[in-house]
């Protein structure tokens, strides 16, 4: 394993953040007062579109297209940047929804007189592109689809880009919507299967860049993303002793072997350090390890804990190091480490 | 031919999603591309697919689209004289 951290030289900060999930979208409203879902599958909240396009515009667009621009216009109206350099976008399944329409008509018409809307807007990549048509953004557009690390893979892109000096913005987002059909299949296989928390969705927009001033929310100080490492090596590469660390985010999901791996890393830590389960909120996709960076950069930002947490009380130290982790099954490893300001 | 137009209005709604719209907020007689309805060209393919499997009527010529498309009376029209179902 090479000493990445060694490498790393330039500042990131994340600018803005918007999300649209379980919980009430575009809003902050989860961090104090979460929505708590007893259901096996529930689909996100959704804003009203009326107030970003028009429906002429926004006809052709599937839902993961109308979250995905709606949080990419929030990102780009808070942080200012409208052109970012660069368009980079995790997601598991895609435009899953349109996909199935697709296929759906296929198999319907005997595989003839197939409409080109669904077909057109069904592939992974239309994500990324559709945010950089309506901004008119020409630079670096790239999608990750790795299952559960495919918004890890994203922002890791993004970092790499900003180390080599290759961008000074970037719009990295995680999209993942999850049609009833599709969520009864996950239910049959390892993925989803003896998972408690709920099926969901996610769509969640981080707006970065290397400029340094006092609207930013926080520093990504380092980004690990590995495959099968040995996670005490993996943490000992990170760009900060592990006692400078005030709090860690997590993405246990009730699954016992699932959570295995992140009570081992948990275990880890000094026994009093403040614990933050943040699936318990947002559920559980492919592409929800974004609404855990959003959860420790608000962590940050706000320093306080979200409702979810171990700590009990009120914290009474200042939140200076919060670290991110996800693994997907055991094989994809991410560590992504935020510094306040 | 007023309930052909009536069908053919909430099909093309359907077709093209075009949320919001009612088949009495359509005027038969605007045009549907340009200042009309504001349709564009995969719109065109979506109305070529529609004639196919609703009608039986296969368009062999693109060119004959643009007369056919003009608005949603002359479409009706069309229709009426070459459907097969």
């Amino acid at each position: 394993m090479n000493d990445f951290s060694l490498r790393v030289s330039k500042n990131i900060y994340i600018k803005a953040i918007s999300h649209i999930s379980n919980q009430k979208p575009l809003s902050e409203e989860w961090f104090e007062e979460p929505i708590f879902y007893s259901q096996k599958y529930v689909r996100s909240i959704e804003p009203d579109y009326k107030e970003y396009f028009s429906l002429l515009e926004s006809r052709r667009m599937g839902l993961i297209l109308k979250r995905a621009l709606v949080t990419a216009i929030n990102v780009t109206r808070k942080s200012k940047i409208m052109n970012p350099d660069a368009i980079i976008t995790g997601t598991g399944l895609g435009c899953i929804e349109n996909t199935e329409k697709f296929l759906t008509a296929l198999i319907k018409n005997d595989e003839e007189m197939l409409t080109p809307t669904h077909f057109m807007q069904s592939t992974h990549n239309t994500i990324s592109s559709n945010i950089a048509i309506n901004f008119k953004c020409h630079g670096y557009n790239s999608t990750y689809s790795h299952c559960g690390t495919s918004f890890d893979s994203a922002l890791y892109d993004a970092f790499i880009q900003f180390q080599l000096g290759e961008i000074h913005s970037a719009l990295v987002s995680g999209q993942d919507e999850l049609t009833p059909d599709y969520f009864k299949l996950l239910k049959k296989i390892p993925y989803l299967k003896n998972v408690k928390v709920c099926g969901s969705e996610a769509s969640v927009s981080f707006m970065l860049s290397d400029e340094e001033n006092g609207e930013n929310i926080a520093k990504i100080s380092d980004v690990i993303l590995l495959n099968k490492p040995e996670i005490k090596k993996m943490l000992g590469n990170l760009k900060c002793n592990l006692s400078e660390i005030d709090a860690i985010v997590v993405g246990n999901n009730g699954d016992v072997e699932n959570d295995e791996i992140y009570n081992n890393f948990i275990n880890i830590f000094d026994v009093h350090i403040p614990v933050i389960q943040y699936k318990q909120i947002f559920g559980e996709s492919y592409s929800i390890s974004g609404l855990g960076l959003y959860t420790a950069a608000e962590i940050i930002k706000k320093q306080k804990l979200p409702v979810i947490n171990n700590y009990g009380g009120k914290i009474n130290k200042v939140l200076k190091k919060v670290l991110f982790y996800n693994h997907y099954q055991n094989k994809n490893h991410c560590l992504i480490l935020l510094e306040m300001l | 031919m007023d309930e052909l137009i009536l069908e053919l209005k909430k099909e093309i709604i359907e077709a093209l999603n075009l949320e919001g719209m009612t088949p009495e907020s359509i005027d038969e007689n605007a045009s549907l591309f340009g200042d009309g309805l504001g349709l564009d060209s995969i719109d065109a393919l979506e109305l070529i697919v529609l004639l196919e499997r609703n009608y039986g009527i296969k368009l062999e010529n693109a060119n004959e689209g643009k007369e056919i498309f003009k608005s949603i009376r002359i479409m009706a029209d069309y229709i009426k004289q070459h459907r097969t179902k």
